[in-house]
C-alpha cells in the first residue's frame, strides 16, 4: 500500500512536468506546424540564465521571471532566424514533397538543440549545478510515513493545470488563438484571410518558449542542471504529447500524467532499467490503436 | 525489386562507381598515417549507416531518428555470434543483417501507419529504449560492460602477400569490402525502378496510391532495406573494440542524420561527403583552434557548435546539401 | 477599379501569364474564362499576392499592389476565394467565417458581429451547422463557407476561382445568383474565374477569354457569349 501510494504520488508530480513539456510542444505544433526538438534546449538555456542571476544574489522570483521572458525571446528569435526562412523556401524542389516539409524542420530543430547545448557548455561549463525550488521539498506525511509528495509538487501541479486552462481558453476563445491555429493548418487560407502568419508563428514560438522555460525551472530542482540534463525530459515529454494527441493541449496533459505514472510504477514495481522499454511499449500500443493519440483528431491533414 | 537485375546498364554504372570508390579509398588510405586510417575506417562505417538514412529519408521521405538502434541490433548479432560461437567475422558480419532486417521489418510494420513527427518521435524513443535491453538481459548481453570484439589480425596469406598491415590499416581493409558492397547495392537501388517508385511515393503519396502502389507494404520494404544497411554499419562499428549500450547512444542516430543532411540527403555522393565532414570536422576544428589560445571549455564544445551550425545553415540556405545541386539535375 | 497591365508570371520555365492586360470595372461582374491550364488561377493568385509577377503592374483604386503581401492586399479590400472550396476542415464553420474578419475585430468590433449575422442570413445552412467542423460539410456548403469567409473582410473586390467546380447544377445556380445579387445590391466588384463559360457569361457584364496565358478576347459578356467561332476555338463546344 505504501509503495502504491508512493508510486502514485511520485508519478503524479513527475507527470505534471512531462505534461508541461508536452504542452509546449503542442503549442508550437498547433501554432506553427513544427515539432520542436530544440524545446528543452531552450528551457535549459533560460534556466541557466535564471541560475546565474540567482547565484549572483538576485531573488528567486527575479530569476524565474527573467527566465520566462528569456525563453519567450529565444523562441521568437529561433523562429525568425531559422524557421521563417525555412518556411519561405517551400517552393524549392527538395521541399516540394509533404514528407520532406515535415522532416526538414525536425532536422533544423535538432541543429538548434546542438547549438544551444554547445553554447551552454561554452558559457557555463559542463559541470552540473543545482537549482533552487520556490517551495518546500520535504514530503507530506500520510498515515505515519513520509510520501514522495511535497508542497513543491503541489505548486508544480497547480501551475500545470493553470497553464493548461489558459492555453485551452487561449486557443479556443481568442482571436489570436484562432489565427495561430489557422496559420498552422493552412497558411495560404490564413494569409488570404488577412492573418499575419509570420507574426502568429513567431508568437507561437514565444509562448511555447515561455512554457518550456517554465518546465525547465520546475524540473531542475529535482534533476540538477547541465547542458544535457533535459534531453531525456524532452523525449518523454514528446512521447507524452504523441500519446495524448499532438493536436490537443488536454491530450498533452493527459499523456504527461500517463507517462509519469507509467514511469513511476515501473520504477517502483519492476526496475528502473525497464523504464524506456515500457515507454516504448506504451507509445507503440497507443499509436497502433489510435495513430493520432488518445485525444487527437482524425487524420484530416491529408487530402 | 527484380527490376534491378533486368537492367544491365544500371548494374554497369553502379559497378563502375564501386570500383572507382575502392581504388580511391585504397589510394587515399595508403597516404594516411594510422590515426587517419582508423578515421577513414570510421568514415566507411558511418557511410553505410548514412546510406540507410539516405534510403529511408532522402529516397522514401520517412524520417528516422532511430537508425542507431538498428546499428545496435547489427552489432549485438555479430558480437554474440563471434563470442559465443567463435564464428569468423566474415560470416558473423553478413549474418548481422539478418538480425537487423528482422528488427527493421517489425519497426516498419509499426511505422507504416506513422508519418512526420509521429515517426520521428517513435524512432527516437526506439533509439533510447533498444540499447537498454542490454541491461534487461544481463546474462546474454552483459549489460553496460558489453561484449568485446575486434577485427583481429590478418590471415597469414594476407600478410605474406601484402606485408604486415598495422592494426588501423587492417581495420580499413576489413571495412572496405562491406562499404563497397553497400555502395553497389545502394547505387543499384537508387537507379532502379523500385527506387524511382519510392521517390514517387515520397513526392506524391496520393498519386502513388492511385497508380496502385501498395503504400504501406512499400514503406515496410524501405524500412527493411534501410535497416540492413544500418545493421551492417552497426556490426562493423562494434568491431572497433566493443559492442555495448554506450557504443550506440541516441547521439549516434543524430550524427547519421546530420551527415546525410549536410552532404545532401538525396544522393549517395552526398552521403559520403556528409560522412567525411562529420568524422573529420572535429580534427579540422582542432587544427584551426590550435592557433588560438582557447580554454578547454571552449575548445571542447567547438566541434559540436560548428557542426550544429552547419546543419542549420545547410537546412536554411541549401536544403539539398553539399552534393544537392548537381545531383538533382542529373536525376530529373 | 482594378487595372492590370502587361502582367507576366512564371513558374521556372513555365510562363503561366504572358503579358496580360485587362481591367475589372467597379460594381460590375467581370468573368475570366478559358480552358484548363490557361492561367486563370494564376491571374487571381497574382492579384491577391500569393504569386509574384516577373513584370507588369496591378493597380487597385489608384495604387500599385504588386509586391504587397496577401495579408495586406486583403486589408486593401481585395478578397480571394481560391480554387477548390478553400476552407480549413479542422476548424468549425463559425471559426472559418470569423477568420476572415480577425484583422478587423479591434477596429470594427460591431461590424464584425453584424457581418457574421449577414452571412448566416445569406446562407442559412451555415448557421444550422455553425458548430460543425468545416470538413463535415458538403461541397456546396464549403463553397458558401469560403465565400462567407471572404465577404466578412468587407471587400470591395471579390476574386472567385471556379466556384462551380464539382458542384451540382442547382447549387451552382444558387451560388452564382447569390454573387450576382451581392454585386447588384452592394456595388461589389467581382472578378469571376470559370471554366463553365456559359454560366459565367450569363451573369457577367464583361468577359475576358484567356488561352495559354494570353488574352484572346476582351468584350462585353453577351457579345462573347454569342461568338460561336471563339467558343469553338477556345472552349470546345
Ligand atoms: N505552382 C505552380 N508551379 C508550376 N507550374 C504551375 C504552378 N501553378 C500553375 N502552374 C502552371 O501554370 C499554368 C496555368 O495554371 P493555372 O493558372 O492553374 O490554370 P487554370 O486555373 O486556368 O486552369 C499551367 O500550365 C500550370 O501547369
Ligand atoms: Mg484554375
Amino acid at each position: 500500500m505504501d509503495t502504491f501510494l508512493a508510486a502514485l504520488f511520485s508519478g503524479t508530480s513527475r507527470g505534471a512536468i512531462y505534461a508541461l513539456v508536452a504542452l509546449g510542444l503542442v503549442i508550437v505544433w498547433r501554432g506553427a506546424g513544427v515539432v520542436n526538438f530544440a524545446q528543452m534546449g531552450q528551457a535549459m538555456f533560460s534556466t541557466y540564465i535564471a541560475s546565474t542571476l540567482i547565484q549572483n544574489g538576485n531573488p528567486y522570483w527575479v530569476g524565474f521571471f527573467v527566465a520566462l521572458f528569456a525563453g519567450a525571446a529565444l523562441g521568437a528569435l529561433l523562429d525568425i532566424l531559422v524557421m521563417r526562412p525555412l518556411s519561405n523556401k517551400k517552393k524549392t524542389e527538395l521541399l516540394s514533397s509533404e514528407s520532406m516539409r515535415a522532416a526538414i524542420p525536425v532536422i533544423a530543430s535538432l541543429g538548434i538543440l546542438g547549438v544551444l547545448q554547445a553554447l551552454a557548455g561554452i558559457i557555463w561549463a559542463a559541470e552540473e549545478r543545482g537549482f533552487p525550488a520556490p517551495a518546500a521539498q520535504e514530503g507530506f506525511t500520510v498515515a505515519g510515513s513520509v510520501m514522495p509528495f511535497t508542497s513543491f509538487d503541489v505548486f508544480v501541479i497547480s501551475i500545470v493545470l493553470a497553464t493548461l486552462t489558459m492555453t485551452t481558453i487561449f486557443f479556443k476563445k481568442t482571436g489570436v488563438g484562432l489565427a495561430m491555429r489557422a496559420t498552422a493548418l493552412n497558411q495560404e487560407v490564413a494569409r488570404l484571410s488577412g492573418i499575419r502568419t509570420n507574426f502568429t508563428r513567431t508568437l507561437s514560438w514565444a509562448i511555447s518558449g515561455a512554457a518550456s522555460s517554465l518546465a525547465g525551472l520546475l524540473i531542475t530542482p529535482t534533476s540538477n542542471l547541465s547542458p544535457n540534463t533535459l534531453d531525456l525530459v524532452l523525449i518523454i515529454g514528446f512521447t507524452a504529447a504523441v500519446v495524448g494527441g499532438l493536436d490537443s493541449p488536454a491530450g498533452a496533459v493527459l499523456g504527461g500524467f500517463i507517462l509519469g505514472l507509467v514511469i513511476s510504477f515501473v520504477t517502483f514495481y519492476l526496475s528502473p532499467e525497464d523504464v524506456f522499454l515500457s515507454i516504448l511499449a506504451v507509445l507503440l500500443i497507443v499509436l497502433i490503436v489510435k495513430p493520432r493519440g488518445i485525444l487527437g483528431g482524425k487524420d484530416s491533414r491529408r487530402v | 525489386m527484380s527490376s534491378t537485375a533486368k537492367n544491365p546498364s544500371i548494374i554497369r554504372r553502379s559497378f563502375r562507381r564501386t570500383i572507382f570508390f575502392i581504388i580511391a579509398i585504397l589510394a587515399i588510405g595508403s597516404t594516411f598515417e594510422p590515426y587517419n586510417q582508423a578515421q577513414l575506417a570510421v568514415v566507411l562505417i558511418y557511410f553505410i549507416g548514412v546510406l540507410s538514412v539516405t534510403i529511408l529519408t532522402g529516397i522514401s521521405g520517412q524520417i528516422s531518428l532511430g537508425q542507431g538502434a538498428l546499428m545496435a541490433v547489427g552489432g549485438y548479432t555479430t558480437a554474440l555470434l563471434m563470442t559465443n560461437y567463435s564464428i569468423s567475422l566474415w560470416i558473423a558480419v553478413p549474418a548481422s543483417i539478418v538480425g537487423a532486417g528482422i528488427a527493421g521489418a517489425l519497426l516498419g510494420i509499426a511505422a507504416a501507419r506513422l508519418s512526420g513527427p509521429y515517426l520521428a518521435g517513435t524512432t527516437l524513443v526506439i533509439a533510447l529504449a533498444i540499447p537498454t535491453i542490454a541491461n534487461r538481459f544481463m546474462s546474454v548481453f552483459k549489460g553496460d560492460e558489453g561484449l568485446p570484439v575486434d577485427v583481429g589480425y590478418p590471415p597469414s596469406w594476407f600478410s605474406n602477400f601484402f606485408g604486415e598491415p598495422t592494426y588501423e590499416e587492417w581495420q580499413l581493409y576489413v571495412v572496405l569490402p562491406f562499404a563497397a558492397i553497400a555502395l553497389f547495392f545502394a547505387s543499384n537501388l537508387l537507379l532502379s525502378r523500385t527506387g524511382r517508385m519510392w521517390k514517387s511515393i515520397r513526392d506524391h503519396e496520393t498519386a502513388a496510391a492511385l497508380t496502385g502502389v501498395n503504400y504501406s507494404r512499400q514503406k515496410v520494404y524501405v524500412f527493411i532495406i534501410a535497416s540492413i544497411f544500418a545493421g551492417l554499419a552497426g556490426a562493423l562499428y562494434g568491431l572497433r573494440g566493443l559492442v555495448g549500450p554506450s557504443v550506440y547512444p541516441v547521439a549516434l542516430s543524430l550524427t547519421l542524420l546530420t551527415a546525410a543532411v549536410l552532404g545532401g540527403i538525396r544522393s549517395i555522393f552526398g552521403a559520403f561527403i556528409g560522412t567525411v565532414i562529420v568524422v573529420f570536422l572535429p580534427d579540422w576544428i582542432d587544427l584551426v583552434l590550435d592557433n588560438f589560445e582557447l580554454s578547454e571549455q571552449v575548445s571542447n564544445f567547438m566541434p559540436a557548435l560548428i557542426s550544429s551550425l552547419l546543419l542549420i545553415l545547410t537546412v536554411v540556405i541549401n536544403p539539398a546539401g553539399v552534393a544537392g545541386g548537381s545531383h538533382l539535375h542529373k536525376h530529373k | 477599379m482594378l487595372t492590370i497591365e502587361n502582367l507576366t508570371t512564371s513558374f521556372g520555365s513555365v510562363i503561366a501569364l504572358d503579358g496580360i492586360s485587362m481591367s475589372a470595372q467597379e460594381s460590375k461582374i467581370t468573368t475570366v474564362i478559358g480552358a484548363n491550364g490557361a492561367g486563370k488561377s494564376t491571374l487571381l493568385r497574382t492579384i491577391s499576392g500569393l504569386e509574384s509577377p516577373t513584370s507588369g503592374s496591378i493597380t487597385w483604386e489608384g495604387q500599385s499592389i504588386v509586391g504587397r503581401k496577401p495579408e495586406d492586399i486583403v486589408r486593401a479590400g481585395i478578397a480571394h476565394v481560391p480554387e477548390g472550396h478553400a476552407v480549413i476542415s479542422e476548424l468549425s464553420v463559425e471559426e472559418n467565417i470569423n477568420m476572415g474578419s480577425l484583422f478587423r475585430r479591434r477596429t470594427h468590433k460591431s461590424d464584425v458581429a453584424a457581418s457574421l449575422e449577414e452571412m448566416y442570413q445569406l446562407f442559412p445552412r451555415l448557421q444550422e451547422r455553425r458548430k460543425q467542423l468545416a470538413g463535415t460539410l458538403s461541397g456546396g456548403e464549403r463553397q458558401m463557407l469560403a465565400i462567407s469567409r471572404a465577404l466578412v473582410s468587407r471587400p470591395r473586390l471579390l476574386l472567385l476561382d471556379e466556384p462551380s467546380l464539382g458542384l451540382a447544377p442547382l447549387v451552382v445556380e444558387q451560388i452564382i445568383d447569390c454573387v450576382n445579387t451581392l454585386c447588384r445590391s452592394t456595388g461589389l466588384t467581382v472578378l469571376l474565374v470559370e471554366q463553365n463559360a456559359n454560366t459565367a457569361l450569363g451573369v457577367a457584364d464583361h468577359g475576358v477569354l484567356l488561352a495559354l496565358g494570353k488574352v484572346v478576347a476582351d468584350r462585353p459578356a453577351a457579345e462573347l457569349k454569342a461568338d460561336s467561332t471563339l467558343r469553338a476555338a477556345y472552349l470546345g463546344y
